[in-house]
């Protein structure tokens, strides 16, 4: 679908290294476990602290077909938008506006940033970038500056892909720059699933991370649920009733074909793939009560996991495999339990509030995601695997659904306010609570985030 | 339109004063636990209450007159996070079963379960299934053949009465005995 290459030919430098002494000290701060110590439960939204990184994003230029700039187009205008709005939403980024420039995109790109002209107007970081078309493809090259130390930040790369694609490409430039100042795997080149509302009718919607491309999947005939994509982004479990009663479908993204997972008696719910994309877990009653089982997708006789008169469900995956964390309200209330892949003695790894649900098992490993409930709110929270550093995260009524970003650093959700329900993210610090815009009159719920998309 | 058709008549019986009493929802207790009231059916269909025999309709505790010449209500309801069959709900669905058995159509009827919009979709759903197996197991109790049973649950996605507050919320944890 696209092409990249890294470029050598011009204007290479020694890799620069940066002191980026906002987003850096987060990143080593809160991504690799020494976690600041919060007592107990604690609603971490002290929106103080975090100082996003200043960062220049002109447009980029034009290339006619003889490699020169051109004077017209829009496509390198419209890229260096998408990448710009990529960065400020992660909240790791504050990108200068561009009526503040000095240097001009033509300049900057044939001769290179004056880093004097970008110091001066605050800019830790200067990109530049040029796109062409070939045929029906567009060509997008792009440098990464630091300005204080006046040196290239790794190499220039090029992506290519068709020009209906052009989001695509702009999207791979901002995980590239994200990733070259972060340190971490960027999440931009990703999709969001989710049930659309409107009136009575619920339909299946697919577009990508920044609300764009959406696509509708199902068309309301019948009621859809909890759509998850596999862990290669190309299928999506969904629950539908189009059969009377809750059935778990795979829709295969790239045909369009849909299947049916099973015609278990009661109920079946809760689907999650395996890491390795073979197996799920799932929720089936057909032995009198909700347990939860584990398959192979598509065929295959379930093999129960859980053997208890409580309610078990909402399976999720240890990245690894080797584990699930679940739902159960075996102990009166419902809570989390972490038991082995194979079954065996679960472990409650919740013990504050008297709700908590739905977990999501970051892709990094180290934490969980889910629905803290107590007095009468629903708000999402985090813990480690082993029930340890519970922090509560949003600060609403009624949040759910939680999933995490392909890096395992932003968890997107769906939150209830009045009657009306919307998709919004949040930083897994508790920083940057943002609404994720799902068009028109529409309510979202039950988002899934997609595996990174090449 | 059968369905309709039994709201309909289970309406006008209400509005006859046939069915005192059975109209009435639960207070929006959030006790939360199983059996607060220390009395009603377990979850796993345990069953401990003290059953009328629908032949002897009229004779309830609760004052629950049973006329075979009308549809009985068709819901019971819940307490929060609870599968709880109570007292109330189930005469109403000793009742049911007696009149499907002796004036019902055939077929397949539908029990579906539902919830309050409280709690998560995937929790929500396996509340509503195990409500609805619940009050299966109740009405098989009460000489229902199984095979005419079909237990859904719709968890929180039909609420009954679309708002958000304790009234509501106990009016949305229910079971409904459907025909489709």
């Amino acid at each position: 679908m696209m092409e990249e290459m890294t470029m050598t030919a011009t204007r290479q430098g020694p890799p620069a290294r940066l002191r980026w002494t906002t987003v850096f000290l987060l990143m080593a701060g809160l991504l690799w476990g020494s976690l600041p110590a919060w007592g107990g439960v604690r609603i971490d939204i002290s929106k103080g602290g975090l100082t996003p990184l200043p960062i220049a994003v002109p447009a980029f230029v034009n290339l006619g077909g003889d490699g020169q700039v051109a004077t017209s187009g829009v496509m390198g205008s419209q890229i260096a938008e998408v990448v710009t709005a990529d960065l400020e939403r992660s909240g790791l980024f504050r990108p200068i506006s561009r009526s503040a420039f000095l240097q001009m995109p033509d300049s900057l790109w044939k001769s290179g940033p004056q880093f004097r002209d970008w110091r001066i107007i605050g800019a830790e970081a200067v990109v530049t970038g040029a796109a062409r078309q070939e045929g029906d493809q567009v060509v997008v090259d792009f440098f990464l500056y630091d300005v204080f130390q006046g040196a290239l930040i790794g190499k220039g790369k090029r992506f290519t892909a068709s020009q209906r694609n052009w989001r695509h490409v702009a999207h791979r430039v901002a995980d590239e720059i994200y990733t070259r100042l972060t340190g971490e795997t960027g999440y931009f080149t990703s999709r969001i699933a989710y049930v659309s509302q409107k009136g009575e009718s619920k339909r299946l919607i697919m577009m990508d991370q920044d609300s764009a491309n959406p696509v509708e999947l199902t068309h309301g005939e019948h009621l859809v649920l909890t759509p998850r994509f596999s862990p290669d982004g190309d299928n999506l479990f969904h629950i539908s009733y189009s059969t009377g009663a809750p059935r778990i479908f795979r829709m295969d993204l790239i045909s369009g074909s849909t299947s049916q997972q099973g015609e278990y008696p009661g109920l079946n719910s809760a689907p999650a793939w395996a890491p390795d994309g073979k197996r799920m877990a799932l929720t089936l009653s057909m032995d009198g009560n909700p347990e939860i089982y584990v398959k192979d997708v598509g065929v295959g006789q379930p093999v129960r996991l859980t053997n208890h008169a409580a309610i078990d469900t909402s399976p999720s995956w240890s990245p690894d495999g080797r584990r699930i964390v679940f739902n159960s309200d075996r102990a009166g209330s419902p809570q989390l339990y972490v038991m082995g892949a194979g079954g065996g003695e679960p472990r409650r790894i919740t013990f504050e509030g008297n709700y908590n649900a739905a977990p999501a098992w970051s892709p990094r490993g180290d934490l969980i995601a889910f629905v803290h409930g107590g007095g009468g709110r629903f708000r999402i929270a985090v813990v480690t695997p082993e029930g340890k550093n519970m922090r509560v995260l949003t600060d609403s009524w009624m949040d759910e659904s939680p999933t995490w970003s392909p890096n395992g650093r932003v968890i997107l959700f769906s939150r209830q306010q009045g009657s009306r329900s919307q998709l919004y993210s949040i930083d897994l610090t508790g920083y940057n609570e943002r609404l994720v815009p799902v068009g028109g009159d529409a309510e979202g719920s039950d988002p899934s985030w997609s595996p990174l998309i090449r | 339109m059968n369905r309709s058709r039994w709201l309909a008549v289970a309406l006008l019986s209400l509005s006859l004063g046939l069915l005192s009493g059975c109209g009435s929802t639960p207070k929006g207790d959030e006790a939360g636990a199983d059996g607060a009231d220390g009395k009603g059916v377990g979850r796993l269909g345990g069953s401990s209450a003290n059953l009328n025999d629908p032949s002897r309709a009229g004779s309830g505790a609760g004052g629950y007159r049973f006329d075979v010449n009308v549809e009985p209500e068709h819901r019971i309801y819940f307490d929060y996070n609870s599968a709880l069959i109570n007292d109330r709900s189930a005469q109403v669905l000793a009742h049911n079963a007696g009149w499907i058995l002796a004036h019902g159509p055939k077929g397949t009827i539908t029990i579906e379960g539902h919830c309050d919009e409280r709690g998560t979709r995937e929790f929500n759903l396996a509340l509503g299934q195990q409500r609805a197996d619940a009050a299966v197991r109740f009405l098989v109790a009460q000489g229902m053949p199984a095979n005419r049973l079909k237990a859904v649950s719709f968890g929180k996605e039909k609420p009954l009465v679309p708002s958000h507050d304790d009234s509501a919320w106990s009016k949305n944890r229910r079971v409904e005995i459907t025909l489709r």
